[in-house]
């Protein structure tokens, strides 16, 4: 059933950017029934399981923006955020215990935007290139690379000052 | 290292494979000789597996059924309910017409299996005198020859010829308590 082949997924796109399960399953649902809804209007210039993520990405975002619990930074000004980032140096941060690391990773992941978490979860835990992330968030490829540098960037930058603390 | 801060924009995309060769191959070569980005490049790894690491598979049991609930409680269109009804209407027309033609056919077949057994029935039955036209070859042949009906019908059992007239054929099948005359064509 269609339900089951992507649910998963849709799942994971949307709990890449509220992070927080019950959330991200309601939205899931929330998207299913949208497509249902919506299946007259998918034309077929991207795959139907892109249409479906895309669907799950834009409510969660809104979900998100709609919530109010995180400042959100577009466009520009998160990009602008990169330049204010230290450059990455070479001291890793291998040491610190796995537990801390964990929970401040955590804790780092909520300070972001949905965006730069969306991007840089739908990368590393659901696998996707950044085409098809492009095609799922309705951004430029560049604009993946970007908010995934930031989004590193950052990320290593907390962990690096847990290790120092 | 000058070019370092140049490299780093790019390493994130190293790690991921989406760099275009050429710039793979920049990357690479920076990489072999500066220890920091090597460093950073292994801190993305890590955190790559970090985060898989903490990101807990959602239990998705009765996921599919919620979502089937949601969409059976949407309100429908007045055209979609129409379309739904005819819909399910010519469903039903469709099975019967099914069962009618495999009723059909079943009568068919059955047909085809039991005329054989149908006409020997009937022959069992039959009245007791027959009257048979047949073509022999020339008026004199219908006494010297054997009726051709006889020799298709295994009951027949032809005592005797009982005929003085040669254009026509007379002759019992005692088995059967039946007479049979054989008249040639009249012209």
């Amino acid at each position: 059933m269609l339900v089951e082949r992507y649910q998963r997924r849709v799942v994971g796109v949307a709990l890449a950017v509220v992070h927080n399960q019950d959330d991200a399953i309601e939205l899931a649902q929330e998207t299913f029934v949208r497509a249902y809804e919506n299946l007259s209007k998918f034309e077929s210039r991207s795959s139907f399981s892109t249409w479906l993520y895309r669907i799950a990405a834009n409510l969660a975002i809104d979900f998100w923006r709609r919530e109010g619990r995180h400042v959100v930074l577009h466009g520009e000004d998160a990009e602008n955020e990169i330049s204010k980032l230290p450059t990455a140096t070479g001291d890793s941060f291998k040491e610190v215990s796995r537990s801390e690391l964990s929970a401040r990773l955590k804790q780092a992941l909520e300070e972001l935007t949905p965006e730069h978490r969306a991007v840089i979860l739908l990368r590393e835990v659901e696998g996707m290139s950044y085409d098809e992330i492009s095609e799922v968030l309705q951004c430029p490829r560049g604009t993946v690379m970007s908010r995934l540098h930031y989004a590193r960037t950052h990320l290593r930058t907390i962990l690096k000052d847990v290790a120092g603390s | 290292m000058a070019e370092c801060a140049e490299i780093s924009m790019m390493l994130g995309a190293f790690e991921d494979s989406e760099l275009e060769p050429n710039e793979m191959q920049e990357v690479a070569y920076h990489l072999a000789r500066c220890d920091s980005c090597t460093g950073v490049l292994a801190d993305y790894s890590t955190l790559g597996r970090d985060l898989r690491s903490i990101t807990a598979e959602p239990s998705l049991a009765g996921f599919s059924s919620a979502v089937i609930a949601r969409v059976d409680r949407l309100p429908m269109p007045i055209f979609t309910r129409i379309a739904r009804a005819l819909r399910r209407q010519l469903d039903s027309v469709g099975a019967g017409l099914a069962w009618g033609s495999a009723a059909v056919a079943m009568a068919v077949v059955t047909i085809i299996l039991m005329t054989p057994y149908a006409e020997k029935f009937a022959n069992h039955s039959a009245p007791p005198t027959l009257l048979a036209k047949a073509e022999p070859n020339s008026p004199s042949d219908a006494t010297t020859s054997e009726p051709t009906m006889a020799d298709n019908d295994s009951h027949a059992d032809i005592s005797r010829l009982e005929s003085e007239n040669r254009s026509v054929a007379v002759w019992s099948e005692p088995r059967r308590d039946t007479t049979v005359i054989w008249l040639p064509d009249q012209p």
